[in-house]
């Protein structure tokens, strides 16, 4: 095989970054040797770089060195597949569930799965936000109340949404001895422009999924009304958080 | 608008970079960053791009691949093109994608005919998919490939010629190959036409662990070097001034210190009373 060739050199070099060992006899000298040490050091480094931007507050939970450990073998295994490293890490949460280091603590998966609804709420489409003043004008309870793109919502075993205020700029000193552990439903919106994530009750995620399988204003307020919500209340709050688009009429 | 010398932006210095008014002051960023659907941050492009001209340098064509680029990812690049109306739009003579994955890094490939005629089929598909020329960018080398057939300048010089894009040249990268591979970075920063150079990049290295022979990383985290400014004052010199952009992505220090270092190029550029505009 010529090795110069441009496929058949590709092949041999990618291969070589993976550690395949045919793949390094081929570049045995030395100076080679070393130049694909830096290459495999310099994508590996702009990776794990990537996974601690986007992962700020398991980051801070676990420590600099045991992000960088889980980072690494996660790295290893999940390498990118998209040039836009912004986007990387989606299969980080479901990874450390099953990770030795961290398996005695199941709120690191749940932290780490809110930090990737934040992610994509930061890079959801754009929509004019349905505010109040839209909703009273456009309301017809037969139609459905369309989420905006940068909506997530979800339910957690464990206060991560808890854990991720305390962990955010401006957070009281003690918030993390004050945490009262139990099960949180949360909603990541973009109001204007920044992402927020707030702590929900279970009729406000019932009004949110009645809204995303496409059931009219009605449906969804008998559904929230029926855990005993004063829905006006629930919609404004929704409605202040950017929960939904607007283009009703 | 005249592009004298720039700075990589960061999104951290938003408020800064939108009130500078420094003469000549335009901004790159790194087009995957912003190769999203929405939100803050491609409004945050937006609203520099209505106050300084903008350069998007992607860091992902992998324009050297034996496979030519991905459409979904050209599709992007042109949205955001048409998005941002950049002054420029640049990548790098190297390849990231192999078998679907993507290797955040430039890397090498030999120099041969058959390469020239990848990289020249893959230039033209991206100008074409653009509409418009892009510039490409030599990377830092770590080692001497076995089976190169033309030297880096040479080969560069023939992909501008068949392609008609231009070039982006990193004096920094030359310093650091020159050092890697032990050729003289003077006769490269000589080799390349002025005609063809659109922009040039100036950044910081560092060493390597190896104390007994160390390479030299083309790691962005320090000040431009004495010596790389040295080339550049050479490269000037020749060719006269070119959009000089001032690279820092690690250890990034305040927006006054950087644009310190940004007035040192825009001083070297202004000194001979020039300026350059893209045609």
């Amino acid at each position: 095989m010529n090795i110069s060739e441009p496929a058949a050199f590709q092949q041999a070099f990618a291969h070589a970054l993976a550690d395949d060992a045919a793949a390094i006899a081929m570049f045995a000298d030395p100076a080679m040797a070393r130049a694909l040490a830096v290459h495999r050091n310099t994508s590996a480094k702009a990776a794990q770089d990537a996974l601690a931007a986007n992962f700020p507050v398991l980051r801070t939970l676990v420590g600099e060195d045991s992000f960088e450990g889980c980072a690494k073998v996660f790295v290893e295994i999940y390498p990118p597949r998209d040039p836009r490293l912004c986007l990387y890490g989606e299969g980080l949460a479901a990874f450390i569930a099953g990770y030795g280091p961290f398996s005695q603590a199941p709120y690191l998966t749940e932290v780490a799965a809110l930090e990737r609804l934040v992610t994509e709420a930061l890079f959801a489409a754009d929509a004019e936000p349905l505010d109040g003043a839209g909703f009273a004008r456009a309301l017809d309870l037969d139609l459905a109340l369309p989420l905006h793109p940068a909506v997530r919502f979800t339910t957690v075993a464990s206060p991560a949404a808890s854990i991720w205020f305390a962990h955010q700029p401006g957070a009281p000193p003690d918030a993390l001895e004050r945490l009262a552990w139990g099960e949180e439903a949360l909603l990541v919106s973009r109001p204007g422009m920044a992402v927020q994530v707030a702590i929900i009750d279970s009729s406000a995620l019932v009004f949110l999924k009645a809204c995303q399988s496409g059931a009219t204003v009605t449906g969804a307020a008998l559904a929230a009304a029926a855990l005993g919500a004063d829905v006006s209340a629930l919609v404004a709050t929704l409605i202040t958080a950017g929960a939904f688009r607007a283009g009703l009429d | 608008m005249d592009m004298t010398a720039g700075l990589g932006f960061k999104t951290e210095h938003l408020e800064e970079a939108l009130t500078s008014r420094a003469a000549g002051l335009w901004f790159e960023v790194h087009a995957e960053n912003y190769m999203v659907e929405g939100g803050p941050r491609l409004k945050a492009l937006e609203a520099l791009r209505d106050r300084h001209p903008i350069s998007l340098h992607g860091v992902g064509l992998s324009i050297a691949s034996v496979q030519p680029p991905a459409p979904e990812h050209l599709a992007r690049l042109k949205a955001l093109a048409d998005r941002i109306q950049p002054t420029v739009i640049s990548d790098h003579l190297a390849w990231q994608r192999w078998e679907g994955g993507h290797h955040a890094d430039f890397l090498p490939f030999p120099r041969t005919e058959a390469a020239l005629d990848i990289v020249v089929g893959n230039v033209d598909r991206v100008q074409a998919a653009l509409n418009g020329p892009l510039l490409i960018e030599n990377p830092s080398l770590y080692a001497d490939l076995p089976g190169h057939e033309m030297g880096e300048a040479d080969f560069l010089t023939a992909l501008a010629r068949r392609t008609g894009c231009g070039l982006l040249i990193d004096v920094n990268n030359i310093f650091v190959s020159a050092s890697n591979l032990g050729f003289k970075a003077e006769a490269q920063i000589d080799a390349f036409a002025g005609e063809m150079v659109g922009e040039i990049h100036l950044a910081g290295h560092s060493k390597d662990s190896d104390p007994a022979s160390p390479l030299l990383i083309d790691s962005h985290d320090a000040a431009v070097s004495d010596a790389v400014w040295a080339l550049y004052r050479r490269l000037i010199a020749r060719i006269g001034p070119r959009p000089t952009l001032i690279e820092r992505d690690d250890q990034i220090p305040a927006f006054d210190v950087l644009m310190a270092e940004r007035d040192i190029a825009e001083s070297i550029l202004t000194a001979g009373g020039g300026s350059y505009e893209y045609i």
